[in-house]
């Protein structure tokens, strides 16, 4: 996947006939990282951190659902993916390609999550197991897209 | 792009039901972020400026010190606008906190 060009306001990406599914196999995947991970604070607890800590996750389960039914809308609109020769445009405008930046960086960090939270710096490999195989390859593919999403966004 | 480097606009934090102490509006509350192995660079540098309307040079400082040295003080808020701040970094499922100072 690559920018193709900027017209206006958007931006148009090609994307090949596998790119596109594996794309959209990693879309399925959204939301990806259990609530509970976010954690609005380290240290002190008290009624007001507890009420901060709720708070926090009605927001980001409010917007997960959001994003959810947004994403259903966005993949299934005609001509989102537009076929070409062997590969399909994918026109997106610049708020739809930050939207979807913090969609794919949640299967990643939840991949991540699903591996063990693998560290180089730590020496913490991946604890891979059959069951968990296929989000390595998520996690990578949603680096990828995540690094062609932002280099349009750069341009 | 100017879209995506403009800041979130505040919410309204006023509260028909609530009085805010004098603690909660003083500036007392750190927001971190902290060093994950998994964030990419570049995306961590995008979202700082996004969520703080910083200038490119400013974010990947920040991004620097929290991949060197495991985390980076962002701002210094009171705690509804530090909460603000975590939300927004965590919607983009960066690893912050807030932190009393």
């Amino acid at each position: 996947m690559h920018l193709l060009r900027s017209e206006g306001d958007q931006f148009v990406f090609e994307i090949g006939k596998r790119e596109k599914r594996l794309l959209l196999d990693i879309l399925k995947l959204y939301p990806l990282i259990p609530i509970a991970h976010h954690q609005v604070t380290r240290s002190g607890v008290g009624d007001k951190m507890e009420s901060n800590q709720r708070l926090l996750e009605e927001a980001l389960a409010e917007q997960r659902a959001g994003n959810r039914k947004q994403l259903d809308v966005m993949l299934g609109e005609e001509g989102r993916f537009k076929p070409v020769k062997t590969s399909f445009h994918l026109t997106l405008n610049p708020h739809q390609t930050e939207w979807l930046l913090q969609v794919l960086n949640d299967v990643r960090v939840g991949s991540w999550l699903r591996l063990g939270q693998p560290d180089e710096k730590k020496a913490k490999d991946i604890n891979l197991t059959p069951d968990n195989a296929r989000y390595l390859v998520f996690m990578e593919a949603s680096a990828y897209f995540e690094s062609v999403l932002l280099s349009a966004l750069e341009k | 792009m100017a879209e995506t480097a403009e800041p979130l606009v505040l919410p309204d934090v006023g509260h028909e039901e609530k009085t805010d102490s004098k603690e909660d509006l003083e500036p007392g509350y750190l927001v971190i972020c902290w060093d994950d192995p998994v964030n990419l660079m570049d995306y961590v540098t995008h979202v700082f400026q996004v969520v703080f309307g910083w200038a490119k040079q400013k974010a990947e400082f920040h991004m620097l010190q929290v991949h060197n040295q495991g985390k980076s003080i962002l701002t210094r808020e009171s705690m509804e606008r530090a909460e603000h701040y975590v939300h927004q970094l965590q919607k983009y499922s960066l690893h912050a906190t807030m932190e009393r100072d």
